[in-house]
């Protein structure tokens, strides 16, 4: 194979050097088209522009799309806009050089308040969603609002697995008591007691009638702050990701967004924010 | 030119070998492509339900594949709901004045009927030529001024009169007491109630057996000179006040529970499920009780992260709680449950979680919950 591949490469050559005129002409068109990609990519002269990233950089704003029907994480007081993904939204605007301008919206009219350029961002509780992402770029998951499991301090559990002969507690028919299902028929022996309410699952491990429970992390969260003797495991066991969306012709402000979005998350700006808040 | 020559065979030969080439080239091509799937009717099938007030809201006006439309319907039909609410949106059928095409109607009543499914239908928008044209005034699908009520109820009459027999309950208009639904104007309720006129006596004349449905109101609280809408309430009283207990068989109503159960007390100022009480005290005290009510939107969202949702477990036993207290009441008909299926998920809007099913066909717990409830079997989702 490597040999009759050597063999068509040199016979290509031969040929070349035979008719030199050719192979010259071909030179300078295969010079000209990658001229031409460079000199036609996203922000090079005579490729498309960011305007908007140029725009929040000249005027220093960042327009933000927020639904404010969701606390903690967006809410909408008399002292104005405050939440988890406000102050997300106002730390990276912070640190691409803006001031983030909080546009209130409804959750149905997010994706066209981006679409026609009322917002550049949006910050929501959005999931990524397949039939957007022709013309929507999305950050990584600033939150994990997925299904965790929440055991005693001192007798933690950190996987499905270490459920095996034991009880889980799941609200019912949530993410959560589908994926008990789904570990009930990998695991020998798992039994699955269901609650109407993620906190009425967490009491029962607090009573002992379980050894975790696998419930949303935001409902988590709030009930172990009140109760420290539940601890969440470290990941969640059905993530589900909260993220941002951009356009994607903002291809330069995606960029500097990503960025300072993984700035957070590497200095614990972005855990410190999410644990003022849950 | 010599006529009588002979022919070339070698040239003969060679086009014979092109043509022998192409269609070679034809079936390959043909046999690669990916086939239409081909949709058969089958044997016509039956709904076992023991809860014969089950209904589902289903949306297949803009379903474009006949066998997710045939897959839905018998989805219903499994889940033990005898009867759906679809859309049939005025536009689509008479895109130009006179010019009718009946074809995604006739489609979806087809299916319907072969899964032994009875069908509510909803008609309304407008088409361009029953609007303004844009340069005059730029309008919404839901805006029809009175000059062209005659033609709405014309269609209304070939609607009725080319399903008669198949279709036999109409509802007229989808939440007029809201102004986005109303042309995004002041909703006004004795237009409205005109429009029914019309409506109702061309439905009769289409087909004398049709029940027709009126209202469909949106809940809300809304204040009589908001511009966003009226509630629903002195909407009615509004409609009956000019004349509208003749144009309607029985009353189409929108009653959601939000947060709240089903069995929370009836409150002018609150939005909840028995807020239809209302509703047919209203039509009591117009003389109009001895008509019926159909619920054609109701439900619970499980939204997790909207306010006005519930909690997954609780949206199952609040809807079956529904259904019990729909069947105890005289004066109901149907729960019609918004919405069985989407086209497309919508996983960044609220509807995405009223639908039972995902746009993929999976069945959510709420969806076996209710076929449970239906078929008399034990709630797989009972905490």
């Amino acid at each position: 194979m490597t040999s009759s591949l050597f063999d068509t490469v040199s016979r290509a050559l031969r040929w070349l050097r035979r008719h030199p005129r050719i192979a010259l002409v071909g030179l300078n068109v295969a010079a000209l088209l990658i001229a031409y990609d460079v000199v036609t990519r996203p922000g090079a002269w005579f490729g498309p522009q960011d305007i908007t990233w140029r725009r929040s950089q000249i005027n220093g704003d960042l327009y933000v799309g927020i639904d404010p029907s969701y606390p903690p994480f967006a809410e909408w007081t008399p002292d104005g806009i405050i939440g988890l993904e406000a102050d997300i939204a106002r730390e990276i605007a912070r640190r691409i050089d803006t001031t983030a301008h909080i546009q209130i919206m409804g959750f149905d009219g997010l994706y066209s308040a981006l679409y026609t350029g009322s917002v550049d961002l949006v910050i929501a509780g959005l999931k990524v969603d397949p039939a957007q992402t022709s013309w929507v770029h999305y950050t990584q998951p600033y939150f994990d609002a997925g299904q965790v499991l929440v055991s005693p301090s001192g007798a933690p559990i950190d996987s499905m697995r270490q459920l095996d002969g034991k009880t889980v507690a799941v609200e019912v028919a949530s993410a959560g008591d589908m994926a008990a299902q789904r570990w009930s028929r990998r695991l020998g022996a798992l039994t699955i007691e269901r609650f109407m309410l993620p906190d009425e699952a967490m009491r029962a491990v607090q009573n002992g009638a379980a050894a975790a429970a696998l419930v949303d992390t935001v409902s988590a969260r709030l009930y172990i702050e009140e109760h420290p003797d539940l601890r969440m495991a470290g990941e969640t066991t059905v993530p589900d990701g909260y993220v941002i969306a951009l356009r994607k012709k903002n291809f330069r402000l995606a960029e500097e967004i990503d960025r300072a979005l993984a700035d957070m998350i590497d200095d614990g700006t972005l855990n410190a924010i999410i644990e003022r808040w849950l | 030119m010599d006529l009588t020559a002979p022919l070339p065979t070698k040239k003969l030969l060679r086009a014979a070998g092109l043509v022998a080439r192409l269609l070679i080239l034809v079936w390959v091509l043909k046999a690669i492509a990916p086939a239409p799937p081909i949709v058969r009717l089958g044997p016509p099938q039956t709904v076992h339900t023991e809860q014969p007030a089950i209904c589902v809201h289903t949306r297949l006006t803009d379903e474009v594949e006949e066998w997710k439309i045939q897959r839905t319907l018998s989805m219903v039909r499994e889940m033990g709901a005898p009867t759906i609410v679809e859309f049939f949106p005025w536009p689509y059928v008479e895109g130009e004045r006179g010019e009718f095409d009946w074809s995604h109607p006739d489609r979806i009543i087809r299916h319907a009927e072969n899964q032994g499914l009875d069908v509510i239908a909803r008609l309304g928008l407008v088409p361009h030529w029953a609007r303004p044209p844009v340069h005059e005034k730029v309008t919404t699908f839901t805006y029809l001024t009175d000059e062209h009520f005659e033609a709405f109820a014309d269609f209304v009459r070939a609607f009725a009169a080319r399903y008669r027999g198949r279709v036999d309950t109409i509802i007229i208009w989808n939440e007029p007491n809201l102004s986005i639904e109303w042309g995004d104007r002041q909703v006004d309720p004795e237009a409205y109630t005109w429009l029914l006129r019309f409506a109702y006596a061309a439905a009769h004349e289409g087909n004398p057996d049709v029940t027709v449905l009126g209202g469909a109101l949106a809940p809300t609280t809304e204040a009589e000179d908001s511009l966003y809408g009226m509630s629903d309430i002195r909407y009615l009283e509004r409609m009956y006040e000019a004349g509208a207990a003749e144009a309607f068989d029985a009353l189409a109503v929108h009653t959601y529970g939000f947060t709240l159960p089903p069995q929370d007390e009836p409150d002018p100022d609150v939005i909840n499920f028995r807020r239809v009480e209302l509703l047919r005290a209203v039509m009591e005290r117009y003389g109009d009780g001895d008509k019926s009510i159909v619920i054609t939107e109701s439900g619970w969202n499980d939204d997790p992260r909207w306010t006005r949702a519930v909690r997954p477990g609780q949206r199952i036993a609040y809807t079956l709680d529904a259904f019990d207290m729909v069947a105890a009441w005289p004066w109901a008909e149907q729960l019609c449950i918004w919405i069985f299926r989407q086209p497309l998920d919508l996983h960044n809007r609220r509807d995405a979680y009223y639908a039972l099913v995902s746009s993929d066909f999976y069945a959510r717990p709420i969806y076996e919950a209710i076929q449970a409830y239906a078929r008399g079997w034990e709630n797989p989702y009972a905490p």
